[in-house]
């Protein structure tokens, strides 16, 4: 089964060195949690992923589609959620699909159904037709999230999703992230809170100064650094040295 | 070890938490917000004070002199002539002050603080209107400063009351458009009063310019200058003019007792208005608040999905510009300003006069390069969510014609029945116009595509328009093609020089798609 997402040799500075020679594969159908301390370069990573920037070298294949070559192609595939919401605030939630599902081609009456049934499951079906202007930001981050989903992505790239959201829809998200998952998406993730890459993710992937510095499941993590009954959270100072400077604060 | 000796707190110069202490924050607030939207580079401060300067040199201090023995009568004449520039002051300041007061109601961040704050909200709407009032103040002080101050420091100190003078009218329109703002707001509603109140100010705005060019619009006697009516009607024995009528030009000359009226009466409008309406203020901005949640909420409202990329940014762009109520007020008094020209170019039509019609067809064209290019660069360069285009599997072409298209038909709609009555009446004159009119839109649209600054749809409405050379080359462009027009509607080969002119001008701006590429690249990195 082809790899959703390979990146080889990927390389990327501002003005000091964002990824560096990163190598990094997700497969087809898992929850791939991305962690790292900040400014480690996941959001730089996923970003280059999604088209929006492009790496000083090396390769992105999705799916077995040369991202760099054929970004179309590619970007046809991929859903990308940033932590704020791609939103216009003077759209209504079904205005805001309607026009993702031009942007992604899908036929309107595939596009009208899937709104509908994106709506209803996050609870927005009721607030179709109001401004998002007036939104919290747990709604704004579930009419993005519908947003990404109209298309049907083959592989979601969402970066911090559960940030500033309260526990109702916390869960609702994580839900229908699952949800994909087990409809056969594959979704890259990265956050903060340890624990819901602990409870959510396949695998995990922890990146430092834009290198992957350990990949694996949590037990593999755990067994790496001979810590069995270890948290993530532990795993993850050990990883990426960062006990001690959490100890003296 | 000895403790290091604290470092001496700077007391405030201003009580804090006084009016003087919250107008100073105020003010602050204003003129950075002001330079940084001018650049905020020191090198644009210095030419502005330089050419400051040599106009006050140049063509102040030459007046002042030649005024110097001059004493101003106070007849018909000058009475008509300081009441109706007064007016015509007074009605740019009310226009500004209602904009801004309907905004102030719907503004958040800061006023949630100050209302958070210990500070009586009766305080916080008399700082806010009084920054109002200076701000608009400042602006005109600064235009006729140049002029003025030489005048009056060369031979006539007395005419130094024009300031206080308008530092009254500014308070009084501060006054006026907070009453007006929130007499809309108890009538009409939270969520319309934004939208009312801006298409309001644009009409007051262009009131008076309507109002001076009535006689063109509705098609009596050719229109002659409002100087020559002004001394027509001055001379005319059976004027009577109402009582007080020459306090305005007397308060102006410095003669004490209008001066002293006319600036405490409008100085206890703003006062009389601002403690009366100070409670309601925060009341009315948390209704505001709670409009916007509930803003626009149609139960059963449906929208037809499409599965085109260029139909859905067009669709989109539409309803931005349309739910946009600062941007529709903006592009209302450009055509508003078009309106008399408009009217104009269709009597002389009508009447067969082959000299206005080309000068008309130009002007109309000039004017309708102006506006969609005000369309065209908030469709193109205010972007709530690049990131979603960017990463959207469409060419970033499609998204910038579709969002010319969206800026383009508005105007469209608007011109084409003038253009439809022109046409039947001297159908060269129309086709020629409608000529110019497009060459002009695309020719602005295309420039705003080169120079394009992506940003926040909320930050430009507080920018309101693009950058100066942008500006510049699009005012020139639209001229050229405007002589062109009038060219072609007199039948002119002449037309081809300032055609090819706008022609290789654009060839010059150009800009490819790798270079806009890289000045978005650049801009998001800088930000």
């Amino acid at each position: 089964m082809t790899d959703a997402l390979v990146l080889r040799g990927l390389n990327k500075t501002f003005r000091a060195p964002a990824v560096n020679d990163l190598d990094l594969t997700v497969r087809s159908g898992e929850l791939y949690a991305l962690l790292g301390p900040n400014g480690a370069g996941k959001t730089t990573t996923l970003r280059m992923v999604a088209g929006l920037l492009k790496p000083d070298t090396g390769s992105i294949s999705v799916f077995g589609v040369d991202a760099l070559a054929d970004p179309t192609a590619s970007k046809r595939l991929v859903a990308w959620a940033p932590d704020e919401p791609m939103l216009y605030d003077r759209l209504t939630p079904l205005e805001y699909l309607e026009f993702v599902a031009g942007l992604w081609d899908v036929a309107p009456d595939i596009a009208e159904t899937r709104a509908e049934g994106l709506l209803k499951t996050l609870g927005l079906w009721d607030e179709r037709n109001r401004r998002c202007e007036g939104f919290s930001r747990g709604m704004k981050q579930k009419a993005a999230l519908a947003g990404a989903l109209i298309h049907d992505p083959k592989l979601l790239i969402l970066d911090e999703p559960l940030t500033g959201l309260d526990a109702a829809v916390a869960r609702q998200v994580k839900d229908l992230l699952q949800a994909r998952v087990r409809d056969g998406a594959t979704v890259i993730l990265t956050t903060h809170i340890l624990e819901v890459a602990e409870r959510m993710a396949d695998r995990i992937g922890i990146i430092q100064a834009g290198r992957l510095v350990a990949e694996g499941t949590l037990d593999e993590l755990r067994a790496r650094t001979g810590e069995l009954g270890a948290t993530l959270e532990d795993v993850f100072l050990d990883l990426t040295g960062e006990r001690d400077e959490a100890a003296v604060s | 070890m000895t403790p290091a000796p604290a470092r001496r707190r700077r007391r405030p110069i201003l009580p804090q938490g006084s009016t003087a202490w919250l107008l100073a924050h105020e003010m602050r607030l204003t003129w950075r917000g002001t330079f940084a939207r001018r650049g905020g580079s020191m090198r644009g401060l210095i030419i502005l004070l330089v050419a400051v300067a040599l106009f006050t040199a140049f063509a102040g201090v030459p007046l002042g002199l030649a005024l110097r023995r001059f004493e101003a009568p106070i007849s018909p004449f000058t009475i008509l002539i300081a009441d109706v520039a007064l007016a015509g002051i007074a009605s740019l300041m009310l226009s500004q002050t209602l904009s801004s007061a309907a905004e102030a109601l719907y503004q958040r961040g800061d006023l949630d603080l100050l209302f958070s704050s210990p500070l009586a909200p009766r305080k916080t709407l008399t700082v806010r209107f009084l920054a109002l009032a200076l701000n608009v103040f400042l602006t005109v002080a600064m235009l006729i400063s140049p002029v003025l101050a030489p005048v009056a420091l060369i031979g006539h100190p007395a005419w130094l009351a024009v300031y206080p003078v308008l530092a009254a009218t500014a308070l009084a329109s501060a006054a006026l458009g907070l009453l007006i703002a929130m007499g809309l707001f108890a009538v009409i509603g939270p969520r319309r009063t934004r939208t009312i109140a801006q298409v309001m100010s644009a009409l007051i705005g262009a009131g008076f310019f309507l109002a001076s060019q009535a006689q063109s619009i509705m098609g009596g006697q050719r229109a002659s200058g409002a100087w020559v009516r002004m001394k027509r009607l001055a001379d005319d024995p059976n004027l009577r003019l109402p009582p007080l009528a020459d306090w305005p030009l007397r308060a102006m000359l410095g003669e004490v007792v209008p001066l002293i009226a006319l600036v405490g009466g409008a100085t206890l409008l703003f006062f009389a208005v601002s403690t009366w309406l100070g409670g309601r203020f925060a009341a009315d901005a948390q209704a505001a608040s709670g409009a916007d949640s509930a803003a626009a909420h149609r139960p059963g409202g449906r929208v037809k999905f499409v599965g085109s990329a260029f139909v859905a940014v067009v669709r989109k762009e539409l309803r931005l510009i349309w739910r946009d109520a600062a941007l529709i007020s903006q592009v209302l008094l450009r055509l508003l300003y078009m309106l008399p020209l408009g009217f104009f170019l269709i009597r002389s039509a009508g009447a067969q006069d082959s000299i206005a019609l080309p000068g008309g067809a130009g002007g109309l064209a000039f004017l309708a390069g102006q506006v969609s290019g005000s369309l065209a660069w908030i469709a193109i360069s205010a972007e709530d969510a690049p990131d979603l285009l960017a990463s959207a599997p469409t060419s970033s072409r499609v998204f910038r014609w579709a969002k010319l298209t969206a800026a383009f038909l508005p105007m469209a709609l608007l011109l084409a029945p003038f253009l439809a009555v022109l046409a039947w009446f001297s159908p060269i004159t129309g086709l020629a116009a409608t000529a110019g009119c497009a060459a002009a839109a695309v020719s602005s649209g295309l420039i705003n595509i080169w120079y394009q600054k992506l940003g926040k749809r909320s930050d430009f409405r507080r920018r309101r328009g693009s950058s100066w050379f942008a500006t510049l080359a699009e005012a020139m462009n639209a001229g050229l093609i405007a002589v062109a027009t009038g060219f072609l509607a007199a039948g002119s080969i002449w037309a081809l020089v300032p055609a090819a002119l706008a022609l290789l001008m654009l060839a010059g701006l150009r800009r490819s798609d790798a270079q806009i590429a890289k000045l978005i690249r650049d801009a998001a990195i800088s930000s």
